[in-house]
């Protein structure tokens, strides 16, 4: 389902004239089938978050190729890869990234507004998901009205809400205590045993990639053991 | 994204800030007022003008006052002139001289006394207050003022002492005026005197100062007169005006064009109105001009707040980008935010500027008058400032497209935001 194939990149820093180069990606190769979720993990700075970057989109790699539900998502331009996250990517973030002036249930909504899903449509859509991700209670709070908990399970349901088939997480227990951090894994499993969704996590914290059914780990940007499987 | 969704995610930015958003509508405001009402001004002077100069003046008279080759407009000439389109009729004046005369009984007076032929007059619109056209060679049409002035020599001396006298009140019809002529050579003055019978009283004239003393002969009557007062000069060559009368203002355009195309010397009313159309076009041009700088100036305002906007936003721009919000939505939300503050901004502004140009209408006048400390100024109906549906569309055209232009930049700036960074910010 998704292909990433001798995936480069360097970014140079510095002021013009003098710039350093710092390889971040080297080479990565990393294979995904549907259904599954998979971790990468690496210390702080080993280049998940950038390699995540790439597999989304927002940045475009040095080299290299990456595949996604056969469509080489390198060659699209900005435009056509919004409208492919759009329709196949949810993404759960470390700070939740939710919009501060709409509530609950209207963060949710966001997807399906930019798909122009018609609104009665949207309404029974997110119900169904409040109820899954247990937010009924709290559903016309603001954000700055949740727990942190309840933020993430906020952005898992915008996440999910217009089906995606591959659902990206970079750190999504980053900033939740262990308690909360179990419930929200929990609530992954769930999903992808009922919906099939496949997870991309990130993480430097072991307990959470043990969840994934296959873990990368990652260290100054190249795989270690050449990508070789770490089957959980 | 659905419009209606589009508009709501607006709204609700623009509630976030209240404030800044009210600012900047009432400077979008401000800045379109000042121009509707400034341009009005324009607008207003040239309406006062040209209805003045309507009012005043027959629009639909075409005065011929010669050839460009010196020869006389003969009834030929005349005759041609009345086959042309869009004529409706052709009349040859000429003031009568020598009268030394005109009585009533026992009244005197004195009237513009001119030759004409009244057929053609009343298809060049002379209407009657009373009576009817005359029939016969004898029978006149008298001007609507011309009875205030025949007065009894009892009457003329009370007017000396400043006392209007009214004249002569009741109906004239039916009358008999005589009117005596004089030989205007020296040997032989002696005078002789015409009858006439009065069968017809002109329309008061338009305007309450202007005054119709005229006293319309048959023209049949301008061979013989000559021949009496002055036999040395022929008939042909006395001073005739020729007018022509359109069936319309539309008319009278091509009617003059093309009596120029034939040689006449022609006046009408047209040739002034472009002299001062034209003035007036040049004068609102200048208006408009010094009205949008204010509406410019007001646009740095939107400037500001939208790029303040973007700003603020860059972070939950990020975030929609990153969920899939194609960067052309983003470009056109907030777009659309800057028109919205430019369409509020001038729809309240034309509502004030119609507040403000009537208010002017009223107060200028008014403080003018007590100024002066003169009656007589509201009569005289003068527009200072008028907004005609033209300059809305002018100076909404120019607002709303203003804002946009300055929403442009601040709305591209959203669409170049880069994710990553944005998701970096803190919260
Ligand atoms: N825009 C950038 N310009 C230059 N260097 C960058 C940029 N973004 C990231 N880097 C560098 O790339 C390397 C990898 O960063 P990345 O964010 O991918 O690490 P990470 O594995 O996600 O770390 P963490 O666990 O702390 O989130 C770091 O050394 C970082 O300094
Ligand atoms: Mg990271």
């Amino acid at each position: 389902m998704i292909h990433i194939q001798d995936v480069t990149h360097t970014f140079s820093i510095g002021k013009k004239g003098k710039e350093k180069r710092v390889p971040v990606l080297k080479n990565v190769s990393i294979d995904i089938n549907k259904g599954e979720i998979v971790s990468i993990v690496g210390k702080s700075g080993s280049g998940k978050s950038t390699l995540l970057h790439v597999l989304a989109g927002f940045m475009k790699p040095e080299s290299g190729s990456i595949k996604v539900l056969n469509q080489e998502t390198a060659k699209l331009s900005e435009s056509e890869h919004a409208e492919f996250r759009l329709n196949n990517f949810g993404f759960i973030f470390q700070n939740f990234q939710l919009m501060p002036g709409l509530t609950a249930f209207e963060n949710i909504e966001l997807p399906l507004k930019l798909k122009g899903v018609p609104k009665s449509e949207r309404r029974v859509n997110v119900e169904a998901l409040i109820q899954k991700v247990g937010l009924s209670a709290v559903a016309d709070h603001y954000p700055n009205e949740l727990s942190g908990g309840q933020q993430q399970r906020v952005s898992i349901a915008r996440a999910l809400v217009s089906n995606p088939p591959i659902i990206l997480a970079d750190e999504p227990t980053g900033s939740l205590d262990s308690e909360t951090e179990n419930e929200i894994l929990i609530l992954i499993q769930s999903l992808n045993k009922s919906l099939g969704i496949t997870f991309v996590i990130i993480t430097h914290d072991d307990e959470v990639a043990n969840i994934a059914h296959r873990k990368y780990r990652l260290h100054d940007g190249a795989l270690v053991n050449g990508g070789a499987l770490h089957v959980v | 994204m659905s419009f209606k969704d589009q508009l709501d995610f607006i709204r609700q930015h623009l509630k976030k800030n209240k404030l800044r958003v009210f600012m900047t509508v009432l400077a979008a405001t401000m800045g379109c007022a000042f121009l509707i009402v400034l341009a009005s001004v324009g607008f207003g002077l040239h309406k006062t003008l040209t209805d003045e100069m309507l009012d005043t003046q027959l629009i639909n008279e075409v005065q011929i006052y010669g050839k460009e080759d010196q020869s006389p407009v003969t009834a030929d000439d005349q005759q041609k002139m009345r086959e042309m389109e869009n004529v409706n009729a052709v009349v040859s004046r000429s003031y009568l001289e020598g009268v030394t005369s005109i009585t009533m009984d026992d009244r005197t007076g004195y009237g513009d006394v001119q030759l004409t032929n009244l057929e053609e007059e009343e298809k060049a619109n002379l209407a009657l207050s009373e009576g009817t056209m005359p029939t016969k060679p004898n029978e006149i049409v008298i001007g609507y003022h011309f009875a205030q002035n025949l007065l009894t020599e009892a009457e003329m001396n009370a007017q000396s002492d400043e006392e209007v006298s009214t004249g002569f009140t009741t109906s004239m019809i039916g009358k008999e005026i005589s009117i005596e002529l004089t030989p205007l050579n020296e040997e032989n003055n002696e005078p002789k005197t015409w009858d006439f019978v009065v069968t017809g009283v002109a329309k008061a004239p338009s305007k309450d100062w202007m005054t119709d003393q005229r006293v319309l002969i048959d023209e049949s009557y301008r061979t013989e007169f000559q021949l009496f007062t002055q036999p040395d000069v022929p008939v042909e060559e006395s001073y005739i005006s020729v007018y022509v009368y359109a069936d319309g203002l539309q008319s009278v355009k091509g009617i003059t064009e093309s009596l120029k195309a034939e040689g006449y010397h022609v006046y009408s009313v047209t040739e002034e109105m472009e002299t001062m159309d034209l003035f007036f076009t040049v004068l609102k041009a200048g208006l408009l001009f010094v009205g949008t700088i204010a509406v410019l100036i007001s646009s740095i305002g939107i400037f500001n707040t939208m790029t303040m906007a973007v700003t603020e936003r860059t972070r939950e721009i990020g975030v929609m980008k990153a969920i899939g919000a194609n960067p052309k939505l983003i470009q056109r939300l907030f777009l659309m935010e800057s028109i919205w503050i430019g369409v509020i901004g001038t729809a309240i502004a034309v509502a004030l500027s119609y507040a403000i140009s009537y208010l002017a209408n009223w107060l200028i006048p008014l403080i003018v008058m007590n100024i002066m400390e003169e009656d007589g100024m509201e009569d005289m109906g003068i527009t200072i400032s008028s907004i005609p549906w033209q300059l809305v569309v002018i100076a909404s055209v120019i607002s709303i497209g203003v804002a946009m232009v300055s929403g442009w930049r601040p709305a591209r700036k959203a669409t170049k935001i880069d994710v990553i960074q944005a998701l970096r910010q803190e919260l």
